[in-house]
């Protein structure tokens, strides 16, 4: 069965290449726009993975993150984001709060790598 | 249509000719032996109507000599009755064998030896009715013998005879004519057989020599059919490459693409004024802060130098650099510098001056300059 990726992003480029990206790699992607949807999404179809950016149009990822984690306790988070962080920062700050980051400057075998990582192939 | 087709067809054509040839040939035989027996019906007819003759003057000449006897006009009536039966059997005769010079030449023969013996009996006739026996007794004695009476009983058996010749050739020539209607057809039939069945043997080599082509097609296809899934495969892996490889840089366009509007966010969003300098101090970049602030337009900052933006405060009577040129060529920052920007509608903005230079690698290829303004107690940009 394939897995389910929800992948929480407000610029559409984004959100149709790791659509396209992750279909293509045996994924069952959904792909919303907004923190309201993801939650809509997430309520009415378990993910197996959730993949947000870090600045949404409408709310912060992180604040998304912790209300996703409520409802999703065992569901692997992805922090994907262009927002440089010094990357002791992110061990320090993020380790807790997400499963796994990846800036979005990474090619998308790293980020495939990650996520099959994260919940298998 | 190819050369074994033309041989088929030519073998049809065969076929189709001999049957004709059998078919005229044996129309021909029957109407031959359908007018033989017309003809054959004629001679018995001719036969039969020379018997009834033979018969009838028999039988007038036996009545005559009866009459002669008797004296009874019964019998002479019997003799005329037999003499007109005589003369219908010549008439018919001769109509029967007016198409044929022979048997009318007989015919012809007969009839007047008939008639002689005709006149004869007459004659008989008239002297026995008249009563004159020694005419009667005169005219027996000459016909003592009767031997006008078997010459044309002669006459009339050469003609049974001849007709009865003829008969028989013409029954022989009918065998004859039967036999070759059986032959002709028997032969036609065998070649056609042969035709037919040199025609089918075209025919197997014919399916066999298509079924080759037609196994040999199959296989050519099946060969292309490979090479074009084989290269099909190939496309579609190149396909797949090709996608994945433009994903991927669609991917990193929009990644570097974000990158830069996010550079593009911050600088733009520091509401001091912030110059890019090139090496040799030109401006070659300005933040909207610089645009909001001096009224110029970026099109009318870029190339220009820094100098005629800005001026420094600084000790002009001494031998050095303008301290923006001699940080630069030092590869140092400048802070806490002051300076006078004059903007477009020509009044002067007192600011502080920074000066960052920008390093690629160990090189400085040009500088950062940041511009605070130096505001007055309420907030506001004082004007000197």
């Amino acid at each position: 069965m394939q897995k389910h990726i929800l992948v929480v992003d407000d610029e559409a480029v984004i959100r149709d290449l790791l659509d396209m990206f992750l279909s293509r790699s045996g994924y069952r992607v959904t792909a919303v726009s907004s923190a309201p949807e993801a939650e809509e999404v997430a309520g009415r179809d378990r993910p197996d993975l959730v993949i947000t950016d870090l600045q949404l149009e409408d709310s912060d990822g992180l604040e998304m993150i912790e209300r996703l984690k409520a409802l999703l306790p065992e569901t692997p988070m992805m922090l994907l984001t262009g927002v440089m962080f010094d990357p002791k920062v992110i061990r320090e700050t993020l380790k807790k709060k997400v499963s796994c980051y990846v800036e979005k400057t990474a090619p998308l075998t790293r980020i495939l790598a990650a996520v099959q990582g994260l919940v298998g192939k | 249509m190819d050369k074994t087709e033309k041989r088929i067809l030519l073998f049809f054509a065969l076929v189709l000719g001999v049957f004709v040839v059998v078919a005229v040939a044996t129309v021909r035989n029957i109407n031959r032996g359908v007018a033989g027996s017309d003809w054959v019906n004629h001679t018995h007819a001719v036969i039969l109507e020379n018997e009834a003759l033979r018969s009838d003057l028999y039988l007038s000449d036996g009545s005559a000599h009866t009459f002669v006897v008797t004296g009874d006009p019964v019998d002479r009536r019997a003799v005329v009755e037999a003499l007109s039966d005589v003369s219908e059997n010549l008439d018919i005769m001769e109509a029967l064998t007016r198409n044929e010079p022979p048997q009318s030449n007989q015919v012809a023969h007969i009839e007047t030896l008939v008639k002689v013996r005709a006149d004869f009996i007459r004659s008989l006739l008239a002297a026995r009715r008249s009563g004159n026996m020694d005419a009667v007794h005169v005219l027996l004695a000459d016909d003592a013998g009767q031997p006008a009476l078997k010459d044309i009983d002669r006459a009339i058996e050469k003609l049974k005879q001849d007709e009865l010749g003829l008969l028989t050739e013409r029954d022989t020539a009918s065998f004859v004519q039967a036999q070759m209607t059986r032959w002709a057809v028997w032969t036609g039939v065998a070649l056609d057989f042969l035709l037919l069945g040199g025609a089918g043997w075209l025919i197997r080599d014919d399916i066999a020599a298509r079924r080759r082509a037609a196994t040999a097609l199959r296989a050519a296809n099946n060969q292309l059919e490979a090479k074009v899934r084989e290269r099909t495969s190939e496309l579609a892996a190149s396909n797949e490459l090709l996608t994945a490889e433009n994903l991927e840089r669609s991917w990193s366009n929009q990644g570097l693409e974000h990158q830069l509007n996010y550079n593009n966010l911050i600088i733009n969003s520091i509401n001091d004024l912030v110059l890019v300098l090139t090496k040799a101090t030109n401006i070659s970049r300005v933040n909207p802060a610089v645009v909001r602030i001096t009224g110029f337009e970026p099109h009318e900052l870029i190339n220009r130098p820094f100098a005629s933006l800005a001026e420094l405060t600084y000790d002009r009577t001494a031998p050095m650099l303008d301290p923006i040129a001699q940080a630069m060529k030092d590869g140092r920052d400048l802070r806490d510098q002051e300076a006078v920007v004059q903007d477009r509608l020509g009044r002067r903005i007192p600011v502080h001056v920074a000066l960052f230079p920008l390093r690629d690698r160990d090189k400085v290829v040009g500088g950062v300059v940041i511009l605070q303004v130096i505001r007055s107690g309420d907030g506001r940009e004082p004007l000197i």
